[in-house]
């Protein structure tokens, strides 16, 4: 029964719509996801740009350190062979190219209500960075065999499958801000709440919850960010997420928010300004 | 406030020590203290940049020359009571957010640092509006560098 309900679901090839890849959206989304973030290389790389998500810098999380894998296009050790539907079944459905289930501190659960087309650029931006070889190593986590075989018990509470969905009642830039937050920024991961199944709590969504980490600190609340005085107006939120703490703000480019912060620094102004927006409308 | 007394006597069992002043402190809370006003006054000499960089007020150079000079002589106030001693990652008094691994990892807090010192100095050597704004662009940057793995999140 265990081994049934555990089973990877991968989406099959089929569900692919025809798309033509849009290098420039695959690059703005990769730093909407902040997928550099976990995926830097590991400190033992010599002679590895920084900036490129060559993988295997550790990751500590309460369950142990990980080791976010190679995502540059070197055939062996990255993304070289990988086709569209494995990588949209590991972006989306958290399962591997060989069946098995990803820990979700990979952000599937986020990403998966992404538009397909949006995961296909992502792809194909990191198709052209230069490969780097970067082999993948094992996670520091006892029984991680029977671990990830659990994840699939998990996924059938933990991980809806739904895409985003608009809002017609909202401006065009509030929704983009939705689906920016929502899909690949996957603020709610850290910003809200879980329950006792370490599924997010929706009922709090973006309430603030326990630090990643496991340190004990905690993640602050999104809500009612202008109504309890933390930013003046949207336009200051927007600000404060485009400049961080040089310009006075508090709090925003700090304990694990500074990679957020300097990730979201990278997008057009016009997605920060739209992320600003529905953010400051969560009360 | 390190008060000028106690500055006065830290210094001076520094100088009798030979110790140089940078060892002179007199407790965690000094040290403590001693950073947290740096940095707040920090944040406020960085008031005018801001407000170029917003667009709030024209690019001026002698108002950016004048914030750092500000910076400068407040980090020059701060060093002598030791802001980083190796007891000062806990208060006995005051509170902190320094993290533990300001001490359990020097190398990569001495990395931080010279990160920010290098950004202050390019800042320092912008000559016009486009360099000052690339500069204070990178300084945002060193500032997250540090905080991003140095200082824990405030309650809010």
């Amino acid at each position: 029964m265990f081994w049934l309900l555990s089973a990877p679901r991968p989406l099959d090839a089929s569900v692919l719509p025809r798309h033509t890849a849009d290098v420039a959206n695959g690059e703005r989304l990769y730093n909407a996801g902040g997928c550099h973030s976990c995926h830097k290389p590991s400190p033992g790389l010599k002679d590895v740009d920084a900036g490129l998500p060559a993988g295997g810098y550790p990751l500590k999380t309460p369950i142990g350190t990980l080791y976010p894998p190679n995502l540059t296009p070197d055939p062996e050790t990255g993304l070289g062979r990988w086709s569209g539907i494995q990588f949209v079944n590991a972006v989306q459905r958290g399962i591997s190219p060989d069946g098995r289930h990803y820990i979700p501190a990979f952000p599937y659960t986020s990403y998966a209500a992404m538009r397909v087309e949006d995961v296909l650029d992502i792809k194909a931006y990191l198709a052209t960075l230069p490969p780097v070889k970067s082999p993948s190593r094992k996670p520091g986590l006892p029984l991680a065999f029977i671990v990830r075989r659990g994840i699939g018990l998990w996924k059938l509470i933990g991980l809806d499958t739904a895409a985003w969905q608009p809002d017609p009642a909202q401006s065009e830039s509030w929704n983009r801000g939705s689906y920016l937050v929502n899909g690949p920024g996957h603020c709610a991961e850290c910003h809200t709440p879980r329950n006792l199944f370490m599924v997010r709590d929706n009922a709090r969504a973006f309430a603030g919850g326990p630090h990643p980490d496991g340190s004990g600190d905690k993640v602050p609340s999104q809500r009612d960010l202008i109504g309890r005085g933390r930013y003046k107006d949207v336009k200051d939120l927007a600000t404060a997420l485009q400049f961080g703490e040089v310009f006075g703000y508090k709090n925003i480019s700090a304990s694990g928010m500074g990679q957020v912060q300097a990730n979201i620094s990278k997008l057009p102004e016009a997605d920060i300004a739209a992320i600003a927006e529905y953010l400051a409308s969560l009360k | 406030m390190l008060s000028g007394k106690l500055l006065i006597i830290a210094i001076a069992g520094a100088l009798v020590l030979g110790l140089g002043a940078s060892l002179a402190h007199a407790g965690p809370d000094d040290s403590i203290m001693a950073r947290q006003t740096f940095m707040k006054a920090r944040a406020k000499a960085l008031g005018p940049l801001v407000a170029i960089m917003k667009g709030e007020a024209p690019y001026d150079a002698a108002v950016v020359e004048a914030s750092l000079d500000t910076i400068n002589a407040a980090w020059d106030t701060a060093k002598t009571a030791d802001p980083f001693a190796p007891d000062s990652a806990k208060g006995d008094k005051v509170e902190t957010w320094a993290k533990p691994e300001v001490w359990s990892d020097p190398e990569g807090f001495k990395a931080a640092s010279e990160a920010d010192a290098k950004a202050m100095a390019a800042l320092a050597a912008s000559t016009d509006e486009a360099s000052f704004k690339a500069a204070f662009t990178a300084l945002g940057n060193a500032c997250g560098g540090c905080h991003e793995k140095f200082r824990r999140p405030k309650e809010q």
